[in-house]
């Protein structure tokens, strides 16, 4: 059994477009998924469905085999934490200790042992020497870490991360991206970002592509990069690396590297047979 | 002509015990008619420095020459309204600002509020949702039924429609999915080789400066610390160390091709300028 699935899922907004249209897929449990699209493609809906966010029209979403629906919202929700795009946008505590702190007294957690997860926590996302920080005096990049941290001491089994780098300075980004590149390590957590920034792709095991609503694709990265003139059609970008060989592609070398420095490498091959 | 900044400074809590000096003693020209890039880390004070451009926030101490205007330290400034309209700032995530009913009443608040005539405003809104490329059938809509690009669009328009001759743009594609960034910065590379105007964006995004920008402005705790050619910045290894430059990928590629034997000129700037000069280099 996978760990989520979407069974022939619909949403709309209102009576006249339908936002997803017909989704099916699964998420297999400890795996890292990555949901991209062009704006409007139905990318944060299919989130905020998952999350139990918006009631589904039609099908059905199961999570550990329970149906999301009202009835077990409260379950579902211990199994799945949100971090959103604004790093401004979800703080509740006057110090980095005291935002991690709140979801744990919300499950009514004692105080000797919501220390010691508060800690673990927060070590574990590199914040140990602004623990007594206000947020607002962090960087967008420990906003979100300190996000992060709040999500992962009330260990759940989902992450949903919806556009959460977007907003943030390259720093930001890198560290973020490198932080749930870590997590992706742990198989207890299952990860699903949805994301603009095509290089994140890269680092994840599936890729869900949407286009209108509707599964346009839905497999391993480099199966997703493989078409790079479909993704074209709907409106998305390639990496840069794909991007360099389909340049070469076009004036007859093919270029098999996944990366910068194998590439340059089988030019120089391709440079002394030649 | 250029746009001057003279030994200026900006305070924050001027006097007050949490005083900061965002900007110190900066000496800079800014090209008219180029693109400039104002990069440099969080808190560097690049949105400080382009909100003097506009006089949104004024100088400290020191000076700063714009077209015709001259903003000095501890001065009345008895021009702000025709500066305002002469220097359009578009802020980061634009789309938040967007208030009226209808995309059309949104664009033309702008030219109304500058003195130009119902018919004159109506116009020049109607040519910047054009030259941004909203479609007719949006202009009676809510802004809030757009795409995210698009709403970024329409207030830009609304920066357009006054007709200004330096445009600002702070962030102008963070956030916005790949086809909308790509609007948004074949808009600006239209308004300066078509329309002549001086574009001047704060940026983080290396990439985008990189390929797009003439000049770029690094700023590091207020202070400028680079002003040059785009291309000489991010060839010099010594100054990216400097500075902490994330290198764009493309620049990331061109070193590897060097290291590995290849000559790559400093001017190719695009994939296809460099896989050009890589393949002259196989098949000789």
């Amino acid at each position: 059994m996978s760990l989520i699935e979407l069974k022939d899922v619909y949403f709309s907004y209102n009576d006249d477009t339908k936002a997803i249209d017909g989704i099916s897929f699964n998420i297999e449990q400890g795996s890292y998924t990555t949901i991209i699209g062009h704006n409007g493609s139905g990318k944060s809906t299919l989130a905020k469905l998952i999350a139990g966010l918006l009631p589904i029209k039609s099908g059905e979403i199961l999570i550990d085999g329970l149906s999301v629906n009202e009835e077990n919202i409260s379950k579902i929700r211990e199994k799945l934490g949100i971090v959103f795009q604004n790093p401004d946008n979800q703080f509740i505590g006057s110090t980095v200790k005291d935002d991690i702190a709140f979801g744990l007294e919300n499950r009514l957690v004692k105080s000797e042992e919501m220390e010691k997860i508060i800690l673990e926590y927060i070590d574990k996302v590199g914040l140990n020497k602004f623990m007594d920080y206000e947020p607002q005096n962090l960087s967008g990049g420990q906003k979100q870490r300190v996000a992060i941290a709040g999500i992962l001491a009330m260990r759940p089994e989902i992450i949903i991360f919806d556009e959460a780098t977007s907003m943030l300075d390259p720093k930001g980004k890198k560290e973020i991206k490198q932080l749930m590149a870590d997590l992706a390590k742990d198989d207890t957590i299952t990860i699903i970002s949805i994301t603009h920034d095509i290089e994140e792709v890269l680092q994840s095991d599936n890729c869900v592509v949407l286009n209108n609503g509707k599964l346009f694709m839905h497999a391993k990265p480099e199966e997703v990069f493989s078409h790079p003139e479909k993704l074209r059609d709907i409106d998305l970008d390639i990496p840069f690396i794909e991007k360099v060989k389909e340049e070469f592609k076009h004036r007859k070398i093919k270029l098999k590297s996944s990366d910068l420095k194998g590439l340059v490498k089988e030019l120089c091959q391709y440079h002394s047979n030649h | 002509m250029s746009i001057s900044f003279k030994s200026l400074s900006h305070i924050y809590n001027k006097d007050m015990p949490y005083a900061h000096k965002a900007l110190d003693n900066i000496n800079l020209d800014i090209k008219e008619g180029s693109i400039t890039a104002i990069i440099g880390e969080t808190g560097s004070g690049k949105s400080t420095l382009v909100e003097h451009l506009n006089a949104l926030l004024l100088p400290d101490e020191g000076s700063l020459e714009i077209l015709d205007y001259n903003i000095v330290a501890n001065q009345k400034q008895k021009f702000l309204k025709p500066l305002r309209k002469d220097v359009g700032l578009v802020f980061q995530f634009s789309e938040y600002q967007l208030f009226e009913e209808t995309v059309i009443k949104d664009v033309i608040f702008g030219p109304l509020n500058f003195g130009f005539s119902q018919q004159e405003a109506i116009n020049k809104s109607i040519e910047a949702l054009k030259l941004v490329e909203i479609d007719e059938k949006y202009f009676n809509v809510s802004p809030l039924e757009l795409s995210g690009g698009q709403k970024r669009r329409v207030a830009i328009a609304g920066i357009l429609a006054c007709d200004p001759k330096i445009i600002v743009l702070d962030e102008p594609t963070a956030g916005l999915d790949p086809a909308g960034s790509k609007q948004i910065i074949d808009l600006f590379v239209s308004l300066n080789k078509t329309l002549n105007k001086t574009i001047i964006i704060v940026s983080h995004d290396n990439e985008m400066v990189y390929n797009y920008c003439d000049d770029t402005v690094v700023l590091s705790h207020g202070k400028v610390v680079y002003h040059g050619s785009t291309l000489d910045l991010f060839s010099d290894q010594k100054l990216i160390e400097e500075f902490h430059l994330l290198l764009p990928q493309i620049v990331q590629f061109k070193n590897e091709l060097t290291e590995n034997g290849f000559k790559i000129s400093k001017e190719a700037r695009t994939i296809e300028d460099i896989v050009g000069e890589v393949i002259k280099q196989v098949k000789k």
